[in-house]
């Protein structure tokens, strides 16, 4: 008897509790314009004339400005909305965007660039764009109130006046750029820049509608209300750290040639889920992590994507204790060879990313006449016991030591944990005397004991915000902002000095002299190159047009990506 | 009762400011900066103007008086991470899936859990109390994203019968509800089902059940009352941190909550954010221990809040 009252006493709360947990969950569900066609039933097959690619990212957007974007994400999505004077087209060639290229006018002296813009371009309200769109764009950029990293990074000592204005000394108003007429953008250089092209189409250098922008105010840009598109795309829903939806932009002036109705995207921060939600068919596309990648390697799907992202052990010249070791010549060679790279890659990301013995990306940048690769493939840094084990027996001679102590700072991770533990067991085996102290601290940390030189060996890359190879060959300059290894070398110096200067017009002259500064600083081992790095994807054959990664600024250019099922 | 909850209400801001307090300088001892990533990028004058232009550059104590006074006016300034965005903004967005997932999982796991430990009780050491038990191990000792991926593994990925993760229909908080309840059912079953055992052998139970006062009455008026006292106790706190939304079931089910951000914000030395979330959790935290003090009155006879003599 009391049993079934027992009974009936849970039956009736749980039937409470689903009603209850029913009601709730139903009020909130109905809201917003999820169902407009943008979203894919897994079941049901889309038309033909609706072409919408879904698609995961790993964060939220953290800016949609393009002035503030530094983030690959942001990257992404801003150069979708927006157009600069170019664009970046599938496989890394620039073309024309709201400036036609063919007509640019470069002065002899290379300090002034004259663009002549579409006339047929205009903003989603209708307006067109014109060169003042692009004056008040790159004068807001630079404006040191707005707090733009990449304005002072790239305009600062190129563009007429912009340091200065970073500085606080000039108004905004003096960068060296103007608008003739309408359809006309003149920017003056204080010295030529033979990289002009990629500035062209870099987020920062996007025009701006400044009559929008400063009626939106501090919200400009915070959600698809506040944005005004001139892209091939505009963003008509963002759920901060749930998703966006990017729709084709009508109004754009090459709008026919855009083959994708609409991007769907949603965050997905979990390596696995992504998978999952690829398997069910909720995502076109997904990017690999870990041993994913090995997991998946046989699948007709994979696909490997070689970035322009180069790793490389550091060897600090500067460091208080051991700066004495790490000049010397031997000592470095030794360790730059005394390791093996693939395995290093094995360890760290387990996929096919490549050795490298070069620190200027192969598939990055072409002679200017004969079209033929940057990188010719040195070996002098290549994985080689032997060598390093003379380099090293060299190194104890001059600098008279048997044992030596050494740190290594890496992150704090599990990877970089056993990053440091392979390096340690690997340059301790092939190195007699040498003992690696592993340092592991947090991310943060480790970038602030690399920015105040605070350290003796570490693990770092770079990629490239331009496609030149001075963005890597500028890196070791005596004394230079981002030469945290101590590395001097006057005829290196030289070298890169006339790049900048004297041979920027002269592009096959100075392409050569950048090539020779690479060799000198890989002769030096001024640093020791790992690898060249890859990124893995699993994708849906349909997706067409998604199988290179852009060499700087956005990876993909949404504009010529196609689905055709 | 009105003087002790003024009493109370005083004594939190009190904690409140120490908290904040206590959360700025910690936070301002962390390494690194808020432009990690381009900080390599950076030339040593470009690094102090822009540490100036997010008012980084002036003494800790100057920023802690500034930021103070802003917070007490209701101005938490704006995110490093989310550019230009209001530390409001980004702590309200991301609150309500998180509060709403934590309260389904609370108020389904709660309900259960305590009756699955009546039942274990009133059942004592029988196939039912041993189920129970195994239940209540098993959500106590794996941890919550172990079930995750079994749940999405199975139900969403070989099944496809709910879908894998997002937040976005009711059927998509199914997976991670359940996942997220599992903890909290196994606590209350087991807190519920000691307690109960323990109330059932008390006198009072005894005289009760002399008197002749029926057993349903005895179960739900006196035995339960009672033994939810401790429940309740552990459920307060457990609301905060689950309303406050779960890092790895919000990474896993892909949930736009703000249990992510805790750790987020750390890591990118997002500080406006930081304190926001700091400040917010804290907040939650002391009101749910309030209100828990003041149901101890409702529920225990022998508890007396006001007109006591400590």
């Amino acid at each position: 008897m009391r049993q079934n009252k027992w009974l009936l006493l849970v039956v009736a709360l749980l039937l409470g509790l689903v009603l209850a947990a029913c009601s709730t969950t139903g009020s909130d569900s109905e809201e917003g314009s999820e169902d407009e066609g943008s979203t894919t039933e897994s079941e049901s097959t889309q038309s033909d004339e609706e072409k919408v690619l879904n698609i995961a990212a790993t964060a939220d957007i953290p800016t949609m400005d393009p002035i503030m974007a530094e983030d690959n994400v942001s990257f992404q999505y801003v150069s979708a909305v927006y157009e600069g004077l170019y664009r970046i087209a599938t496989g890394g060639e620039i073309v024309s965007g709201v400036a036609n290229k063919d007509e640019t006018e470069i002065s002899e002296d290379g300090l002034t660039y004259t663009f002549h813009l579409r006339e047929d371009a205009t903003w989603e309200n209708g307006e067109p764009v014109t060169a003042q769109d692009f004056v008040y764009g790159w004068q807001r950029a630079i404006n040191p109130d707005n707090g733009s990293f990449y304005a002072n990074y790239l305009m600062s000592g190129k563009i007429k006046n912009a340091a200065e204005i970073y500085a606080g000394n000039m108004e905004a108003s003096e960068l060296g750029v103007s608008a003739p007429d309408d359809y006309t953008f003149v920017v003056e250089l204080e010295k030529a820049v033979p990289y002009m092209d990629s500035y062209a189409a870099f987020m920062t250098f996007f025009p701006l509608n400044q009559e929008f922008v400063e009626e939106q105010g501090e919200d400009f840009a915070l959600t698809p209300e506040n944005m005004l598109s001139n892209g091939p795309f505009k963003m008509t829903e963002w759920n901060t750290e749930a998703g966006w939806v990017l729709e084709k932009n009508t109004e754009y002036w090459d709008a026919e040639n855009v083959a994708l109705d609409g991007i769907n995207v949603k965050v997905v921060k979990d390596a696995d889920t992504g998978l999952s939600n690829y398997e069910v068919g909720e995502l076109d596309r997904v990017s690999l992590q870990g041993a994913q990648v090995k997991d998946n390697q046989t699948s007709p799907e994979f696909k490997s994507l070689t970035e322009t992202s180069v790793f490389w052990l550091k060897m600090n010249q500067a460091s208080a204790e051991k700066g004495e070791y790490m000049q010397n010549l031997n000592f470095r060679m030794a360790l730059a060879k005394g390791f093996d790279k693939q395995s290093y890659i094995d360890v760290a990301y387990g996929n096919d990313s490549e050795p490298v013995n070069y620190f200027v990306p192969s598939g990055f940048v072409e002679h200017p006449e004969t079209g033929e690769d940057f990188q010719t493939g040195s070996d002098v840094l290549a994985f080689d016991v032997e060598a390093a084990k003379e380099y090293w027996n060299k190194a104890k001679e001059e600098l008279g030591f048997e044992e030596v102590t050494i740190s290594f700072l890496s992150g704090d991770t599990d990877v970089s944990k056993s990053i440091s533990d392979y390096m340690k067991t690997e340059l301790e085996k092939n190195l007699e005397g040498l003992t690696l102290e592993t340092v592991n601290v947090p991310w943060a940390q480790q970038l602030e004991l690399m920015r105040t030189h605070e350290y003796e060996l570490a693990v770092s890359g770079w990629g490239p915000d331009y496609k030149d190879a001075i963005s890597f060959v500028d890196l070791w300059i005596t004394d230079g902002e981002n030469n945290d290894v101590g590395y001097s070398n006057e005829e290196y110096d030289a070298l890169v000095e006339s790049a900048k200067g004297e041979l920027a017009t002269k592009p096959v002259e100075r392409f050569e002299a950048l090539q020779q500064a690479e060799k000198i600083a890989l002769d030096d081992a001024a640093i020791a190159p790992i690898m060249q790095r890859k990124t893995s994807v699993l994708s849906k054959d349909y997706v067409k047009g998604m199988d290179t990664l852009n060499p700087f600024g956005n990876d993909y250019s949404f504009k010529y990506v196609d689905i055709q099922k | 009762m009105a003087k002790y909850i003024l009493q109370r209400l005083i004594y939190m801001i009190i904690t409140l400011f120490i908290i904040a307090t206590a959360t700025f300088f910690l936070m301002k001892m962390l390494p690194g900066s808020p432009f990690d990533a381009n900080a390599q990028k950076m030339s040593e004058e470009q690094y102090q103007s822009m540490l100036e232009h997010y008012g980084l550059d002036e003494p800790v104590p100057v920023q802690y008086v500034k930021y103070i006074t802003g917070m007490v006016q209701g101005d938490l300034g704006v995110s490093f991470q989310y550019d230009n965005r209001a530390v409001t903004d980004v702590i309200l967005d991301r609150l309500g899936p998180s509060a709403q997932l934590g309260a389904q999982a609370l108020i389904i796991g709660a309900i259960l859990g305590i009756i699955l430990g009546m039942i274990a009780a009133i059942r004592h050491n029988t196939w039912v109390d041993y189920t129970s038990n195994v239940i209540a191990v098993i959500g106590i000792s794996i941890p919550s994203f172990v079930f995750a991926g079994i749940l999405q593994y199975y139900l969403a990925v070989q099944w496809r019968l709910f879908p894998p993760s997002f937040w976005e229909t009711p059927i998509h908080t199914v997976l991670p509800t359940i996942a997220l309840m599992i903890f909290p059912l196994a606590i209350c079953a087991r807190f519920m089902r000691t307690e109960m055992l323990e109330v059932l052998g008390s006198d009072y139970i005894e005289l009760a059940r002399a008197k002749g006062v029926s057993s349903n009455s005895i179960m739900f008026k006196h035995a339960m009352r009672n033994a939810l006292i401790p429940v309740i106790t552990v459920l307060g706190p457990m609301t905060v941190s689950l309303m406050t939304g779960t890092l790895v079931i919000e990474q896993i089910f892909a949930v736009p909550g703000i249990g992510e951000q805790f750790v987020s914000s750390i890591n990118t030395k997002d500080y406006p954010v930081i304190m926001g979330t700091t400040m917010l959790f804290s907040i939650l935290f002391i009101v749910v221990i309030l209100i828990v003090d003041l149901l101890y009155g409702l529920i225990d006879p022998r508890i007396r809040i006001s007109g006591g003599k400590k």
